[in-house]
């Protein structure tokens, strides 16, 4: 059965726009709900579930469009592009969009139990409303096809995610410089990003990406603005995605951030700006021209290899679990960098999907930890003991999608980083292969830190008595496991994921995509 | 039928065996899951096997990441290990049935599993696999041994993984150069082949690698010494004569693995450590044995490991025995046991002349295949050493295990005789130590019968052997009573080394001391450099403007992140990188 | 008491007696082997075993002999190979012996 037929004809024709003003209308009405009760609060939640389950949905018929029927394209308020704004969809940013909104999802439901424990009732709706903001935004970059429209939500999701951040002040207060340093970090990215805009613009007279694409083409590339606006727009996309050694945001973001923001951002902001930094260097500007190519080879994968060793490095030293974590994510992306410089259709394909499995596995690790918080106050790794008797199906989850982490067979990690190895294999790449290899046993160790302290170590007692069990609520555990299965699901048979990923890089390696697909709405 | 059988590794039975053990609060429930799982596995096997073609029995197949696995190889050869294996596993469900730990249960499947799924594997990519769950699920066996065996298990762990990897490096640069991921004759000149020689060479004790064996079974609970003995080593056996058949460097891998432990066996007080550098030696037969690659060596390799997880899991249950009863195996501790084990002790004694390789009993029909065809291979240096580890074998296993543990002098220790399961599985080892020994009776009967399941026939053509001349039974004796005189002899003259409590130093003090040692010292010059460097940086930053550095850096945020301010310089710098880059290309 | 005139009856010594009671069953019809004087004889079986089968090394040869193999060359071999490994423990145990909490992982029993 064909599942896009359940799908009214609107969807397919209308779905790309809204995906991205839905949530965006509902933030508005989130915000203007009363907040002084709980009632209001749970009725936040719930318009905001809802949205993220349309989104969801809506990203998912995208998917399926793409998929059968290639590039998806929608012209905003009927002006076609390149004098309005254009949404473009194809297999390269579809999986994406889908990626952030069922991890959206799973992490509201998360949501529930977990911001109440976190921020104060009267701040909920409104902290809802900016997290649907944020998640319009992530939508907007990713859909949109138009260059400056990317920096706009960019902005928007960026800014509406130093409030989400700082919102960790009521737990701690630490939350308030780190929110502080993302502000600085995060602008100086989208101002660096906006001037690679602004010198495209000078160069081409256009903002629309495949106008861009067409007139680069046309016009040659011997030009010091091409080159002078590509590094920006790298070096701004850099920072944003957390390549190293451009990271020093994202340690304090996620460790000091209210639980759902952390388990949220780390599954999809880094992808969605990872996402445009393939769109620009591949689709945009030609991954043939020597400089770009060169960036790619030196730049990403040389600060990939970087990354790799010395944030997995710094996560076996440091003791708070989600700055572990962070380290952690900061390391996975030098992996996807890896592959992303390899420019081989496997290295795009072991990249793309690493970025795929990692959001998997990141959200159910933060999303465990929020937990382990929620129960028994739970942030340092020496806290961790006897977590596998206390908290036994939480500690569980954990364990698998660590495992993925390090790449243990029969999870994502594996598949993804067995693809790696072999791009870089195929690619004679062998110093490649021997530092996976490397940061794989240091995953071992950081991992396996936490996992040793939960199961090897007895549960603390206070008093005489030792700490009871007390499992996760529901409505933790139920996205935690689906994640912790999908890690195994998707683990045993990658074939769906690898399908996607190889669409992706198809896309990718296909050069600078510059004819217009038919436009299907705005009318 | 047999197409539903073929479909997916009886490995998957026991694994799914042992996930079911963890869930099963009834501990006979799970006791029955581990006589049960390898008895139907062995069945289904030589079922699967019977059916197969020339080839054997292929089948299993899925893929992973665009390469299409082969989970069920059941052949001539790997049959001799699935056999073993899933006996082994019934003897070791036998001999721990008054144990009711659910973690040695459960692990102990799992690895069982792990064990054959790894022997049936048709390809690399299924080793692999296969090969990192041995070690995933033994490294919790280990751990059952008590507090000490953590540390043990550690570093059990960390060997194990290295071996995972390196395989796995090994595999994918020997599939990308050859395009097949098929586990057959590797060679060690293939691309990766040195890798996963190394991988393999971890897993079956390589001189200098060894140190994990004798390090972590020792410690583990009495139960999982057994279960351990049986499998990790003799799997890189298989793993080595599948892909290095023939490789001439392994002969003097082999002949040094055989010599080396003979010397550190002697000088060890614990009697399971003494059998852990036992069991590092006779793999050193093996070892020299597939060096040698004849269809003789081959031969007496494949019927060695039969034999050799019989009589040496037959001692180290004899020791679990009197650690179960006695709390130590340390020889200095005991002595006179027999007055009140004498079945254990009757066992201990068919393993030890086993091992020793005295006619009629389980080593005689099969290491003098190898030291047989060693000679044929003209490499007369090895053959001497395998001689003189023949005699060295006989101090440590055959005569040390057995007199310091139930003669001797008296310790005055008088224990119980071991509890009935054990004696039931020891009995089983002890018969077929001598059954396969036997050398009388019809085609089948007997060594004969094992001689008929060996890959190449040995009643003629190039592996044509028979143990039992006249010539072979009166040298191999004058060689035993040579070695026996002289212990009586060095005994009786008080040159025998007493047994001393002691910590004896092996290759592993390279990294337990001396790299830890280093470690260490990098790890406070490390520290002492970072507080230099965060001197220099703060009075740097302080010279170019200490306002400014506040500005960004609120007190105190230094040690939580770092500051924007030397973050927005690194962005500024990679940007110039970048852009100079850019201007000169 | 009532066991006095059964020892002397049996002629076995308090400690004799002490042992059969301790012993396992199985383990009485042996018990013989713990004695002093046969411990000490023992010396005499593989003294004479050896004796027996370098004899008959002369009866059967070996098939394929070395170049420097005769008729009871293997009981030099075995004698030689075993002394020089347990004379060897003596340096050797001066050599890598260490306190047994070395590595500061010390086991209690």
């Amino acid at each position: 059965m064909n599942i896009t037929s359940l799908y009214p004809q609107w969807v397919f024709t209308h779905g790309p726009a809204l995906l991205v003003v839905l949530p965006l209308m509902m933030a508005v009405i989130t915000a203007l709900l009363p907040s002084k009760n709980a009632v209001g609060a749970k009725l936040a939640w719930l318009f905001t579930l809802g949205t993220v389950v349309v989104c969801a949905l809506l990203a998912f018929a995208l998917l399926m469009q793409v998929i059968s029927h290639g590039p998806v394209s929608y012209a905003m308020g009927g002006w076609e592009p390149p004098i309005g704004i254009g949404y473009y969809i194809d297999a390269l940013n579809a999986p994406i969009l889908l990626l952030i909104t069922v991890i959206g999802t799973l992490c509201m439901i998360y949501a529930l139990p977990s911001i109440a424990a976190e921020v104060e009732p009267t701040k909920r709706a409104l902290f809802y409303s900016a997290f649907l903001v944020s998640f319009a935004g992530l939508l907007g970059m990713v859909a949109t096809g138009d260059a400056f429209n990317v920096f706009v939500f960019l902005e928007v999701s960026s800014i509406s995610t130093y409030v989400l951040v700082a919102m960790g002040a009521s737990r701690d207060r630490r939350a308030l410089t780190s929110a502080y340093n993302y502000l600085m970090m995060g602008s100086i990215g989208a101002t660096f990003f906006v001037i690679g805009i602004g010198f495209i613009y000078m160069q081409t007279g256009t903002l629309n990406m495949i106008d861009i694409a067409r007139v680069l083409q046309d016009g040659g590339v011997d030009s010091r603005v091409t080159k002078l606006a590509f590094a920006f727009i790298v070096i701004g996309l850099g920072l944003k995605l957390a390549m190293f050694p451009l990271h020093t945001w994202l340690p304090g973001a996620y460790a000091y951030a209210p639980s759902f923001v952390t388990a949220f951002l780390a599954a999809t902001a880094t992808k969605a700006a990872l996402y445009l930094l393939l769109r620009f260097s591949f689709t945009i500007f030609d991954p043939s021209w020597d400089f770009v190519a060169k960036s790619l080879m030196y730049l990403l994968a040389g600060m990939g290899i970087v990354g790799m060793m010395v944030a997995s490095l710094q996560a076996i030293f440091q003791n708070d679990i989600r700055r572990v974590l962070a380290f952690s994510s900061v390391a996975q992306v030098g992996y996807m960098l890896l592959g992303v410089g390899m420019v081989t259709t496997l290295g795009l394909t072991a990249g793309y999907l690493h970025m795929l499995n990692h959001a998997i596995m990141k959200g159910a690790l933060f999303i465990a930890v929020g937990a382990f918080w929620y129960r028994f106050g739970i942030t340092q790794v020496s806290d961790m003991k006897g977590l596998g008797k206390t908290m036994p199906l939480t500690m569980a989850g954990f364990t698998i999608a660590g495992l993925s982490l390090i790449g243990v067979p029969g999870t994502v990690g594996f598949v993804s980083k067995l693809a790696l190895v072999r791009a870089a294999a195929e690619n004679g790449w062998w110093w490649a292969v021997g530092v996976i290899v490397v940061t794989s046993i240091l995953a071992i160790i950081y991992i396996g830190r936490l996992i040793e302290q939960a199961y090897f170590h007895p549960a603390p007692k206070i008093g005489n008595k030792t700490v009871a069990k007390n499992e996760a609520p529901l409505a933790m555990l139920i996205p935690l496991w689906i994640l912790a299965i999908s890690a195994i699901v998707l683990g045993i048979n990658a074939e769906w994921t690898t399908s996607l990923a190889e669409a992706a890089a198809h896309v990718l390696s296909g050069g600078p995509i510059v004819e217009f697909p038919h436009a299907v709405g705005g009318h | 039928m047999i197409n539903f059988l073929t479909s997916f590794s009886p490995a998957f039975i026991l694994i799914a065996a042992g996930i079911v053990a963890a869930f099963t609060p009834l501990y006979q429930g799970r006791k029955f899951l581990m006589i049960a799982a390898p008895a139907l596995v062995l069945v289904l096997i030589n079922i699967m096997y019977l059916n197969g073609d020339a080839d054997g029995a292929l089948g299993g197949y899925f893929q992973v990441a665009g390469i299409e696995l082969t989970t069920i190889r059941i052949d001539n050869i790997s049959i001799i290990w699935g056999n073993i294996f899933a006996f082994a596993g019934i003897l070791n469900g036998i001999f721990g049935l008054h144990e009711k730990c659910k973690i040695t249960d459960t692990s102990a499947l799992i690895y069982t599993g792990a064990g054959l799924g790894a022997v049936f594997a048709g390809d690399l990519i299924t080793l692999f696999m296969f090969w990192e769950l041995l070690a995933l699920s033994s490294v919790f066996i280990v751990w059952r041994g008590g507090k000490e065996s953590y540390p043990a298990g550690m570093r059990y762990l960390a060997m194990h993984i290295l071996s995972g990897v390196l395989l796995l490096a090994g595999a994918v640069i020997y599939g990308k150069a050859t395009g097949s991921y098929e586990f057959n004759n590797i060679g060690i000149d293939a691309p990766g082949g040195k890798l996963m020689l190394l991988a393999f060479g971890i897993k079956a004790g390589f001189p200098f690698l060894h140190n994990w064996i004798q390090d972590s079974y020792p410690k583990s609970s009495v139960t999982g010494t057994v279960i351990l003995s049986v499998f990790t080593t003799k799997l890189a056996i298989y793993a080595l004569l599948r892909g290095f058949a023939g490789t001439e460097i392994l002969i003097y891998i082999g002949g040094v693995m055989t010599v080396f432990p003979v010397f550190f066996a002697v000088l060890e007080n614990d009697l399971r450590k003494v059998l852990s550098y036992s069991l590092n030696n006779q793999l050193g037969f093996m070892v020299a044995g597939i060096g040698i690659g004849s269809s003789l060596a081959l031969n007496g390799v494949a019927a060695h490991v039969v034999v050799d997880i019989l009589f040496k899991g037959l001692l180290f249950m004899s020791m679990g025995a009197v650690l179960h009863r006695v709390g130590t195996a340390k020889a200095s501790e005991l002595g006179g046991l027999f007055r009140t084990m004498p079945l254990t002790t009757l066992f201990c004694l068919i393993g030890a002349g086993s091992i020793s390789a005295f006619p009629m009993m389980g080593g005689f029909i099969s290491k003098s295949m190898i030291i047989a065809a060693m000679f044929e291979g003209h490499h007369y240096i090895v053959f001497g050493m395998l001689l003189f580890a023949s005699a060295g074998v006989l101090e440590h296993s055959g005569i040390k295990v057995p007199y310091f543990a139930f003669f001797s002098h008296d310790s005055g220790k008088r224990p119980k005789e071991a509890p009935w399961n054990m004696l039931v599985a020891m009995g089983i080892a002890s018969f077929l130590c001598i059954y396969l020994a036997w050398p009388w009776g019809g085609e089948f009967v007997g060594f004969k019968g094992l001689y008929a399941m060996l890959p190449h026939d040995t009643t003629t053509g190039a592996a044509e052997f028979h143990p039992y001349t006249a010539d072979h039974v009166v040298f191999q004796m004058q060689l035993l009573m040579g070695a026996m005189f002289a212990f009586t002899f060095l005994k009786r003259f008080g040159w025998y080394p007493p047994e001393r409590r002691a910590q004896i130093l092996d290759f592993d003090w390279t990294y337990r001391r001396l790299g830890l040692n280093l470690l260490k010292w990098i790890d406070a010059m490390w520290t002492r450099l970072g507080a230099l460097i965060i001197y220099m940086l703060k009075t740097m930053f302080g010279r170019i403007g200490t306002r400014l550095y506040h500005v960004f850096s609120p007190a105190g945020a230094l040690s939580q992140a770092a500051p924007s301010g030397i973050a927005a310089v690194f962005t500024a710098a990679m940007l110039a990188a970048l852009l100079l880059g850019a201007y000169l290309f | 008491m009532a066991k006095k005139p059964k020892k002397n009856t049996t002629g076995l010594t308090r400690a004799q007696i002490k042992e059969r009671t301790e012993a396992h069953p199985l383990a009485v019809p042996f018990l013989w082997l713990g004695k002093e004087k046969i411990i000490k004889n023992f010396i005499f079986v593989p003294l004479f075993g050896l004796i027996f089968f370098s004899l008959l090394g002369f009866k059967y040869p070996l098939h394929h002999p070395a170049s420097w193999d005769f008729a009871f060359s293997y009981t030099l071999i075995g004698f030689a190979a075993y002394s020089f490994v347990v004379l060897m423990a003596w340096p050797l145990f001066k050599l890598l012996a260490r306190d047994e909490n070395y590595y500061g992982e010390e086991d209690n029993d």
